[in-house]
């Protein structure tokens, strides 16, 4: 089956993680805030504040972190909820992508509100992105397009792995001229009706500028994407934009704008999970996939993809037995998709998330035999947790109670209640 | 949703109300109660429209039986067709059995030659020439079925039924329930009569958008008559004398019915059919109309011989060397002097002139507009002796080499106009998003408001955003002040100042200039310092001239700009025609840079002789009137960029004089609750930096409906808790 339900949760450790593998995979700078990279915007006399006995303390930003990432997954629930019509949060997304991602690297890009510049963060961001990507999205495609100079070009075709699109992304890293969003738009609307109809066609556009130096009418452009079904998202850097709100909203996509580089990554790392599927593809059919044997480990064989010969590891293509060294991607000898059954099976949970937890209200003390002290999955005294929040959430089905950091882990890690896994248990004995 | 003001029911087509919205019509209650006149301030985008047309229908119980008027009274078309459209939706939601019909009513502009292509086609002797009844009157016995018609529905009404859509339209303020016309129909006296003669007394009159009123009121009593006026009247009277002649030849009867029936004064012309009546002025006294026309005007022919003579003055007077400021009174002397001519035979010209137009049986009126213009001025001058002043300059102060000989008969008390209005109509509502400081314009006007109150802004996020910036980015001072404002260093922190935030800023920025000449050097030092150039990188400019067409051109270019997502500036001028029509709302106005205090041009000998006026008759300081006159200007055209609640802007005051407390706090209220105390003495740096943080968090997505006790929208539960509220603290 071409598509399979997927909750769409970032996972903080997988992202960390990244950050970490790209240090050593060529990123150019390390996490702000790392040995002095961050200096000018860093104001940290702000994030004191003092407490009622005259104690300098950070500010408690836990509560509002959190209340952040609830609103979001609400929200994400309720649009859901809104798209299938019913209350089950079953959604049908659209697992085969084809999204390019176009980097506006104009004069724009040069500026430096964001530190060292906006071209730097946006590179680190989308490194972290065509991971975070391929990993939530296994069966999908990425491109890179880069806008320089009034023109547009294509630095990556369209491929599966991640680390020949941040290699050539951060080969040309350098910034001049106009912006221009048309040429971008028609260059990869050319590419993009080349792909099989099944696949969703994605643009997400990374807008340093604040206007657009067109050689034609952007509008029929905006027209055409509509028509090829292409869905156009924008993340702005700086401001938003009336022809790029323009844009998203005729094509379905979102448009958000950053307010810092946090928030940036933030915006970015949105557009990982599988958007809901347009109705016109939910339609089940059926795609030729080959699910390749790994090679045994002593085998010298030519892969077809690099072309040199490589001892063990690689697969090889149930259908035309060439050898490839990853997955997921497609045989370049007979076209078929390659990919591997866990990258399908991992999507199995994703079918039945986990509902949202409701938000408790702030721990009445006098009835404390229904709301328990402490968290059911990590015990930590609740009332008394962190520092002074007693906020705490429980689960609608199974009613226990759950600290914050418990509800983040759970919704996008574990992604099974604990609560409701013991009943279960204790009702099947 | 419905709730109850007092002990009225009002039935609001919205589910959500805002609060202001609410508070106003509980303010427009009260003055409809007290029946007087109200002045209110409440910004655009807050659903003034909906407020009024609903307090007009529904707070007024008592005499259902009596169908009463709203006239709403805008000042462009553009104004008058939304105030339809907003109409139009009332009207498909209002509980059904509401009727509810609403007239717009042709622009002022083209007024007149409308009427007189009408008049061409429609007057009774032209009818009575036809064989039968032509196509273009119509039937008193039409009505228009309930419903909301605009400009063009008349027009397309009257082409299906075959009915001249002016007269149609005429005909039908008589039976509509609401009337938007321009302003022109109720305070220029030269066309009020037509229009508004029959309005009864109870009628609610709202002047929207009425922060210039007083100016519209001087302009419907000043007259400019220059050469060409002149000639074109010695003109139109070569051709009335040769009509007069051949009505002797022919029609001898008729001049001498004319003859008699201005014997009997007139106020009695009743035999005149009552379609051809043509307009009175509401501006003179009654007991001219009752008086009987002069013996020595009463002839054609002598009227004419007077008239030639007025002209011949006339032209004698511009043909001097200097400038000369006469009053009336002086000028009336001096006119019966040398002339010949009293002061009561000027104050029949108009009607007079009339009279003579219909027993020739005139039709192309337009052709006749300069010995109109002179008779309107002869008039105006016979009849008033105070607030008029005549001001005769051979040349424009600007371009002394080129002769422009120009009379003016300047009004300087805007309350003369006015005064017809406020004696006629009970309740008259003067309402504008700028009227600050509210209590100069009772003064102005001199009226006595029941009500005058200024209402704030509920928004749900701070989604405006005015600075005054005091300095540029080298800390030197910035301002337009006569003796600083060619100073190349401040020339060129304006300019880096557009240029920094051309680069921040999206879209569309307006920019405002204190005067064209003013613009004209400014952009000139810009192009030779290279910062044009550096601007074009980033937008396109665009920059209204006095051209009418090529303004209008630019304007469309600068919108497609907008749209297309290159970016574009327009630079205007205050008091143009762009800052007081045009609105530059969402993408088409990110930022609105008001460049200097728009100061009236202090040297005019017109503006001069009303300040002196304003000290002696209403004791307004010079100052203080030309800082509120200027700082309004400057309102004005920063209101440009917010026109509703969902829309958001920037407004730079680059002036330092704006940080002054005189200055500033004559703002509007819906400003100055937004201008922070750390945003009035920035410099470009820092109002850069307030710009891109500004900008990034208004493109997050934020709650329409607000959050907490500060609710910006009201459901009818939080209504009710309301007034439960007020009442349990009574």
């Amino acid at each position: 089956m071409a598509w399979a339900g997927r909750e769409e949760e970032e996972t903080r450790e997988q992202e960390e993680g990244m950050m970490k593998r790209g240090r050593g995979g060529g990123a150019r700078r390390g996490r702000p805030g790392r040995v002095g990279a961050c200096y000018a915007d860093e104001r940290s006399w702000e994030s004191l504040q003092e407490d009622e006995s005259g104690l300098l303390r950070p500010i408690d930003t836990k509560t509002f972190q959190h209340a952040q990432y609830r609103r979001r997954l609400l929200l994400r629930t309720a649009a859901a909820a809104g798209d299938s019509g019913s209350a089950a949060p079953r959604i049908q997304r659209g697992l085969i992508r084809y999204l390019y991602v176009v980097i506006d690297f104009s004069r724009a890009a040069s500026e430096t509100d964001y530190r060292p510049s906006r071209m730097a963060v946006v590179a680190k961001c989308v490194e972290g992105f065509v991971r975070e990507f391929f990993d939530q999205n296994p069966l999908s495609h990425i491109g890179l397009v880069a806008i320089k100079d009034g023109i547009a070009h294509r630095l990556t075709e369209l491929g599966g792995s991640p680390e020949s699109q941040i290699r050539a992304l951060m080969g040309k890293l350098e910034c001049s001229g106009d912006p221009s969003l048309q040429n971008a738009l028609d260059l990869v609307h050319g590419f993009l009706t080349q792909v099989p109809s099944y696949g969703h066609r994605e643009i997400l556009i990374l807008y340093s500028a604040l206007t657009t130096c067109d050689p034609g009418n952007i509008m029929e452009t905006i027209e055409n994407c509509k028509k090829a079904k292409i869905r156009c998202s924008v993340v702005g850097l700086s401001a938003e934009i009336y022809i790029c709100k323009h844009l998203c909203a005729e094509t379905g996509g979102s448009y958000t704008v950053a307010l810092d580089e946090a928030h940036f990554k933030e915006l970015l790392q949105e557009h990982a999970p599988p958007s809901p599927a347009i109705a016109e593809y939910a339609v089940a059919n059926l795609i030729k996939m080959g699910f390749p044997q790994r090679g045994a480990e002593t085998i010298i064989a030519i892969c077809s993809c690099h072309k040199e010969p490589k001892v063990g590891g690689g697969y090889t293509c149930p259908q035309c037995f060439a050898r490839v060294c990853e997955l997921p991607t497609e045989c370049n000898i007979c076209g078929l998709t390659l990919v591997s059954s866990p990258h399908l099976a991992r999507s199995y949970h994703h079918l039945f998330p986990v509902l949202p937890f409701n938000e408790a209200s702030v721990a009445p003390l006098n009835s404390y035999q229904k709301s328990p002290r402490t968290c059911f999955s990590c015990q930590q005294d609740l009332l008394n947790y962190g520092s002074k929040s007693s906020l705490h959430v429980s689960c609608p089905k199974c009613n226990q109670y759950f600290c914050l950091d418990c509800d983040i882990y759970i919704h996008e890690s574990l992604h099974n209640c604990p609560g409701c896994e013991s009943r279960r248990e204790s009702i099947l004995s | 949703m419905r709730f109850q003001i007092d002990d009225v029911t009002v039935y609001f087509p919205y589910e959500h109300i805002y609060p202001e919205q609410y508070e106003y019509m509980v303010e427009m209650k009260r003055a409809l109660d007290a029946r007087g006149h109200c002045l209110l301030e409440m910004p655009t985008g807050t659903g003034k429209t909906v407020a009024l047309a609903l307090s007009h229908r529904q707070l007024r119980p008592r005499q259902p039986q009596q169908p009463l008027k709203l006239l709403y009274c805008t000042r462009t078309v553009h104004e008058m067709e939304k105030t339809l459209a907003e109409l139009r939706f009332l009207y498909d939601h209002l509980p059904s059995g509401t009727r509810l019909l609403a007239l717009g009513v042709v622009s002022a502009s083209s007024r007149d030659s409308v009427d007189s292509s009408c008049r061409r086609l429609t007057a009774s002797w032209v009818r009575a020439r036809a064989a039968e009844a032509p196509p273009g009157t119509v039937p008193s016995s039409v009505l228009l079925p309930p419903g909301v018609y605009t400009l063009q529905d008349l027009r397309a009404f009257g082409k299906e039924r075959g009915w001249c859509p002016y007269f149609l339209a005429r005909h039908m303020v008589n039976y509509a329930n609401v009337v938007v016309y321009s302003y022109q129909y109720l305070l220029d006296p030269k066309v009020a009569e037509i229009i508004s003669r029959e309005m009864q007394r109870e009628c609610i009159v709202v002047f929207d958008e009425a922060h210039n009123i007083d100016n519209v009121c001087i302009e419907a009593l000043s007259v400019s008559v220059r050469r060409v006026t002149l000639d074109g009247a010695t003109r139109n009277l070569t051709r009335m004398t040769q009509e007069i002649d051949r009505f002797k030849a022919t029609d001898a009867g008729r001049l001498r019915a004319e003859y008699n029936r201005l014997v009997e004064g007139l106020a009695q012309r009743g035999n005149l059919p009552i379609t051809d009546a043509w307009l009175a002025n509401p501006a003179l006294p009654d007991d001219i109309l009752k008086e009987a026309v002069p013996g020595n005007i009463r002839k054609a022919e002598h009227f004419l011989s007077v008239l030639r003579r007025l002209v011949q003055y006339l032209k004698g007077r511009l043909d001097t060397e200097n400038v000369e400021t006469e009053s009336p009174i002086g000028f009336v002397a001096s006119l019966n002097s040398q002339a010949g001519i009293d002061q009561k035979m000027l104050k029949f010209c108009y009607d007079r002139l009339h009279s003579l137009m219909m027993t020739l049986e005139i039709t192309d009126t337009d052709e006749y507009l300069p010995v109109q213009t002179v008779c309107d001025f002869a008039t105006l001058v016979g009849t008033y002796s105070k607030g008029f002043s005549i001001i005769i300059e051979p040349f424009d102060e600007r371009m002394p080499n080129i002769p422009d000989p120009v009379l003016q008969l300047s009004c300087h008390d805007a309350s003369l106009a006015i005064k017809p209005v406020f004696d006629r109509f009970q309740s008259v509502i003067i309402t504008s998003g700028t009227l600050s400081p509210i209590d100069l314009y009772p003064r102005l006007l001199n009226f006595h408001p029941v009500i005058s109150r200024s209402f704030q802004m509920s928004l749900t996020r701070d989604c405006i955003c005015p600075m005054v910036l005091t300095r540029g980015s080298d800390q030197l001072p910035v301002s337009t002040k006569y003796d600083m404002r060619s100073d190349p260093g401040v020339v060129r922190n304006y300019g880096r100042l557009l240029l920094e935030m051309v680069g921040a800023v999206p879209d569309g920025i307006v920019c405002f200039f204190v005067s064209y000449s003013y613009m004209d050097s400014i952009i000139n030092s810009w192009n030779e310092m290279g910062i044009l150039q550096d601007i074009m990188q980033h937008k396109l400019i665009f920059i209204e001239t006095q051209d009418v067409v090529e303004t209008t051109l630019a304007l469309d270019n600068y919108r497609r700009a907008c749209d297309c997502g290159r970016g574009a500036v327009f630079f205007s001028v205050a008091r143009g025609k762009v800052a007081e029509g045009i609105d530059f709302d969402r993408h088409y106005g990110r930022l609105v840079i008001m460049f200097g205090i728009p100061f009236q041009y202090t040297l005019s000998r017109i503006l001069r002789a009303r300040l002196e006026y304003l000290r002696e008759t209403f004791q307004i300081k010079e100052g203080d009137f030309l800082t509120f006159d200027a700082v309004r200007q400057a309102a004005q055209c920063v209101g440009r960029v917010i026109r509703s609640k969902a829309d958001y802007g920037m407004m730079i005051f680059a002036d330092k004089r704006y940080s002054r407390q005189d200055k500033r706090s004559k703002l509007p209220g819906w400003i100055l609750s937004h201008l922070r105390d750390a945003h009035l003495n920035l410099s470009t740096d820092m109002a850069l930096h307030i710009a891109r943080e500004f900008l990034r968090r208004m493109a997050q997505p934020y709650d329409k409906a607000g959050v907490g006790h500060q609710k910006t929208l009201l459901s009818q539960e939080d209504l009710k808790k309301m007034s439960e509220d007020s009442g349990s603290m009574v």
